[in-house]
């Protein structure tokens, strides 16, 4: 046998590579998908260019995320087709947009949905259009597989996030006593999803409180308990027990009545959704066209982006709706919407860690992080072998304030959140380092609504989110709390307005 | 004389070393614990040293006399001392204690060697160089012993020689010392006879040493691993004893040689023989071939499509002169077509249909295993049947995994398919089950190939038979998001080893 020189010296530098694979693997990565040096144009009203083209529609949709996604669709299934959606990145979904690499797809932020309801009926119609629920039964494959949920506490791993080792007699008391209460606040029928509908004025005073205060009055105040309802509230609003309304953390349980194992989820997380829709409105889709001003002269209104005035007669509203007074010209200041901060980032990983005789699963939680834990995008593949995966970790910056939140993200290099990744994922995988190759970190300064005590009984947010006029309010933040089923119900129901406003004009002109 | 005399520190040197090798491996091989084994053997020979070298003192006179006695000692004790262990571990309880009482004797018997071999000769030289080269001779002779051990001995010679040939070195030693220290010696013609009959004992051990190892080794392994190799997918084991290979992966028996017949025969025949004119295939799994074996024993067949994950396995069971007399060299048929991929993604992927479906996975341990037992698996795999296709399922033990069989037969059911559950004994598993499915009915075959050794017409009926111990049980069926699979079968194989 011959061995060519070059054979030989592949092997020997193969040789020499494997020497140096001892240490920890070179990782690369950064910041992707920022948006606020665009966004802050708008806070710092600087100057934008001056309209040359001239586009006239009945219906301009403001956001591509999921409300104004949602709109789209209900616009299109009822035929209506004099409408553009602007978008201010380049890639629609809001926080449902995904990445791809040559691994996986894999989710930026939103990456399931609960099994929903019989309450839910638009979920479950754009379910039914996209193919997840055929004939009731909802799609094995959509579902999450098994094992969903692990969480690490006490030096090991345990099946399920809430916390089932290591309680005591006074732990468990609480965890039962917390079940009835949630299981009389689900009876009563005042916390939906959609939250509006089942809002009533009996539930009021909770908004007043925070939760952790309700907790305390409950006689509520296990130290695994109090883990656990912040771990809640920082998973779906970003925020600490304390500074959440009681009505927001009870929500949060009594709301979900699953009829089927769950929840539904994709690789690409709520990507896959947003996929599905674009594939129904795409053309309907201007990306990359940030609006920077709307006016209304009369019953018609002018929509700037870029170097185009759009002229339409309904505005439907779906981006975060602390930029209404930045966008509309005469809009009052809205101080009562909080915004909480997040990151998230994607790790490539080559080979998975060590896991010491516990499955991976979906969801990986670790008790007493400052993080949330992270979601493995390989979960629903099909394959029986999977060597390598991407994980999209969570973080939502809950303690402290927003505005420093905020300034600390900014001002924090990629060096410094790809480290504390690492640490934070280290004290579970030891060896992650060797693992991962690469790290992509995503900034959210607005990531989601964050409901504070007071925000969901607030006068501003329910006279924004009424519906009147032709300028619609459609975003998620509208129901105190960013989640899929609350953008897509305000996406639906602005068009429905829309479409049935024009109908009434329809019938006078007749 | 005086290289001669070093030359003797420097074999009995090796001697020491050697017996103390041979004891460490042989206690990693068949205890294992390497560290463990080897640091304790290796303290307990040093400290046995150390009581032989202060033994040493009470011993005044006749100092050659006592030297050869030693070596003769240490040539018996060392160069049985392999044999010993290995027939200790295959037949009592005691070999630990042997083995430290062995180590031991020997740690003594070496301890004395050199204190008094330089008691010996500390008349012919200077004290200084006494101790310079004794000690420079018997650190040579360690080396040598260290080196030839891993290289040379074991490989070549195998744990029970080497330590008898360690031992004739020992007793060779003795021999020479009664002409080399002759002035020394009373009389030197007994001991040298001792000597010679020592040798034949050791050299008719040497001749014999395979017959010990055998009778050892019968005793000490169920069978001798043929081929062992971690794939990218899996850890592949083959074993043999006599004329039975069996086959392990992830230390699961896929199957034994003696029985997989029953086996094989059972999963194909009363499906595939009721399928009127099967030409297309399907082969999920199967990676050793033995279900295409049967599968080829139908002309009309015209191809079978083979799906495994691990190239290793198939290219394995398509080499191995061993296994592809098992498998007849089913691989290597024009018709067989080998796609290693993962099941699942090509189910899905791929459009063809097939007259016949075989499922032949390993048991579902683990929840990437339990995706290919799901309703959504099935559903995917039943697209591929034709009109009048058939599918058959291995479902673990109705006996052993009763909830799991059930459940797998649940699960065919829910992803639309009408079940003919079967059953067969397989002396290697035990009583093993099937599941047949299809879209339409299915009758049992009136008619099956020639040369059949366990499947018969009349014995069909008893196959879909189940006695009271395996009757149905009322299961969920397996989803991908309710892998009741995998915990069921965890179950059911925890309260049958309680």
């Amino acid at each position: 046998m011959r061995i060519s020189r070059r054979k030989f010296l592949q092997s020997g530098s193969a040789a020499l590579i494997g020497l140096s694979v001892k240490g920890d693997r070179p990782i690369t990565g950064g910041f992707v998908n920022d948006s606020f040096a665009v966004g802050h144009k708008l806070r710092d009203r600087a100057a934008f260019p001056i309209a040359k083209k001239f586009e006239k529609r009945t219906v301009v949709i403001v956001g591509g995320g999921i409300a104004g996604l949602s709109a789209a669709w209900r616009l299109q299934k009822r035929s209506f087709t004099d409408f553009v959606l602007l978008e201010m990145n380049e890639q629609p979904g809001g926080n449902s947009r995904w990445g791809e690499n040559e691994i996986t797809a894999y989710p930026w932020a939103a990456h399931y949905v609960p099994v929903p309801g019989r309450k839910a009926t638009y979920v479950r119609e754009l379910f039914e259009d996209i193919g997840v629920l055929k004939d009731g039964v909802w799609d094995e494959r959509f579902l999450c597989f098994t094992p969903q949920e692990r969480l690490f506490l006490y030096g090991r791993w345990q099946e399920g996030i809430e916390p089932a080792i290591g309680l005591n007699e006074g732990d468990r008391d609480q965890f039962r006593r917390l079940e009835e209460q949630i299981h009389k606040f689900r009876a009563s029928g005042g916390f939906t999803i959609p939250m509006e509908p089942g809002l009533s004025r009996e539930h009021a005073d909770l908004d007043q409180i925070p939760f952790s205060d309700w907790l305390c009055s409950q006689r509520m105040d296990s130290r695994i308990l109090d883990w656990y309802m912040n771990y809640c509230c920082r998973d779906d609003y970003g925020s600490l027990a304390s500074e959440t309304s009681a009505w927001a953390g009870i929500h949060y349980f009594a709301s979900r009545e699953p009829e089927e194992k769950g929840p539904l989820t994709w690789p690409e997380g709520n990507g896959w959704i947003v996929k599905r829709l674009l594939e129904r409105v795409g053309t309907f889709v201007r990306s990359g066209k940030m609006v920077h001003r709307i006016t209304r002269k009369g019953n018609r209104f002018s929509i700037f982006a870029g170097e185009t005035e759009y002229q339409a007669e309904f505005v439907i509203f779906a981006a975060p709706t602390f930029l209404a007074p930045y966008v509309i010209e005469g809009f009052a200041p809205v101080h009562d919407f909080e915004y909480s901060t997040w990151l998230t980032a994607n790790l490539t990983l080559q080979r998975l860690p060590n896991n010491y005789g516990s499955d991976l699963t979906w969801d990986n939680v670790v008790m007493n992080s400052p993080t949330l834990g992270y979601v493995d995008a390989m979960h629903q593949s099909l394959q029986s072998h999977v060597e390598r995966t991407v994980w999209t970790f969570y973080w939502a910056l809950a303690e402290g304030q927003p505005a420093s939140n905020r300034e600390l993200l900014l001002e924090k290099d990629w060096g410094y959140w790809k480290e504390s990744i690492l640490r934070d994922l280290e004290r579970v995988h030891p060896d992650i380092r060797q693992c991962v190759s690469r790290i992509d970190v995503m900034r959210f300064g607005h990531a989601m609504a964050r409901p504070k005590p007071g925000a969901i009984f607030h006068e501003q947010r329910r006279k924004l989110a009424a519906l009147d006029g032709p300028l619609l309010f459609a975003n998620s933040d509208l129901s105190g709390f960013s989640i899929f089923e609350e953008a897509q119900y305000r996406g639906v129901r602005a068009a429905e307005k829309v479409l049935r406003d024009l109908g009434d004009q329809k019938a006078e002109v007749a | 004389m005086g290289i001669l005399l070093f030359i003797t520190v420097l074999l009995i040197a090796a001697c020491g070393l050697i017996y103390e090798l041979i004891a460490g491996t042989l206690a990693s091989y068949l205890l294992g614990d390497s560290v463990l084994q080897f640091s304790t053997i290796i303290g307990c020979y040093l400290f046995a040293m150390g009581i032989g070298s202060a033994l040493s003192r009470y011993i005044h006179r006749g100092l050659a006399y006592r030297f050869v006695w030693i070596e003769l000692m240490l040539g018996v004790v060392g160069g049985f001392s392999s044999a010993l262990l290995f027939l200790a571990f295959a037949y009592t309880q005691g070999f630990q204690l042997l083995m430290y009482a062995l180590v031991v004797v020997i740690g003594v018997l070496v301890g004395l060697e050199i204190p008094i071999l330089m008691r010996i000769v500390k008349e012919r030289y200077q004290f200084r160089d006494v101790v310079a080269h004794v000690l420079t001779f018997d650190y040579l002779g360690a080396l040598g012993a260290s080196l030839l051990f891993p290289i040379l001995l074991v490989p070549r010679l195998g744990l029970v020689r080497s330590a008898l040939l360690f031992g004739l070195v020992n007793v060779a030693v003795a021999l020479w010392s009664t002409f080399l220290f002759r002035k020394q010696l009373p009389s030197t013609r007994a001991l040298r006879l001792l000597c010679i009959v020592i040798i034949c004992f050791l050299g008719v051990g040497m001749l014999q040493a395979k017959r010990i190892t055998a009778a050892a080794e019968d005793n000490i392994y169920a069978d001798e691993i043929i081929f062992a190799r971690d794939t990218r997918y899996q850890h592949i084991v083959l074993t043999r004893f006599k004329d039975d290979i069996r086959l392990f992966l992830n230390s699961h028996l896929q199957f034994s040689s003696r029985d997989e017949y029953r086996y094989h025969e059972a999963l194909i025949h009363p499906g595939l023989s009721a399928v009127p004119a099967p030409r297309r295939v399907l082969v999920l799994g199967g990676g050793d071939g033995l279900a295409v074996r049967e599968i080829l024993k139908y002309p009309q067949v015209e191809s079978v499509t083979l799906v495994d994950l691990d190239p290793e396995m198939t290219r394995l069971f398509s080499t191995h002169p061993m296994l592809t007399g098992l498998n007849q060299k089913s691989f290597l048929s024009p018709k067989v077509h080998i796609i290693n991929a993962d099941a699942f993604p090509w189910v899905d992927a791929n459009t063809d249909s097939f007259d016949f479906i075989v499922i032949d996975f390993p048991d579902p341990t683990n929840y990437s295993l339990g995706k290919l037992y799901t309703t959504a698996f099935y559903k995917a795999a039943s697209r591929h049947l034709s009109a009048q296709g058939l599918m058959v399922v291995q479902s673990t033990s109705p006996m052993f995994a009763r909830d799991s069989y059930w459940c797998i037969v649940e699960t065919l059911k829910q992803a639309g398919l009408k079940t003919y559950p079967y059953h067969v004994y397989v002396p290697s598993f035990g009583e093993w089950g099937f599941v047949i499915a299809s879209t339409h009915e299915y009758t049992p075959p009136t008619l099956l190939p020639a040369g059949l050794r366990f499947v018969s017409v009349d014995g069909l009926s008893s196959m879909f038979q189940f006695p009271p111990d395996m009757s149905p049980m009322a299961m969920p069926p397996n989803r991908l998001n309710d892998q009741v699979l995998v915990r069921a079968y965890d179950q059911d194989w925890k309260d049958i080893s309680h």
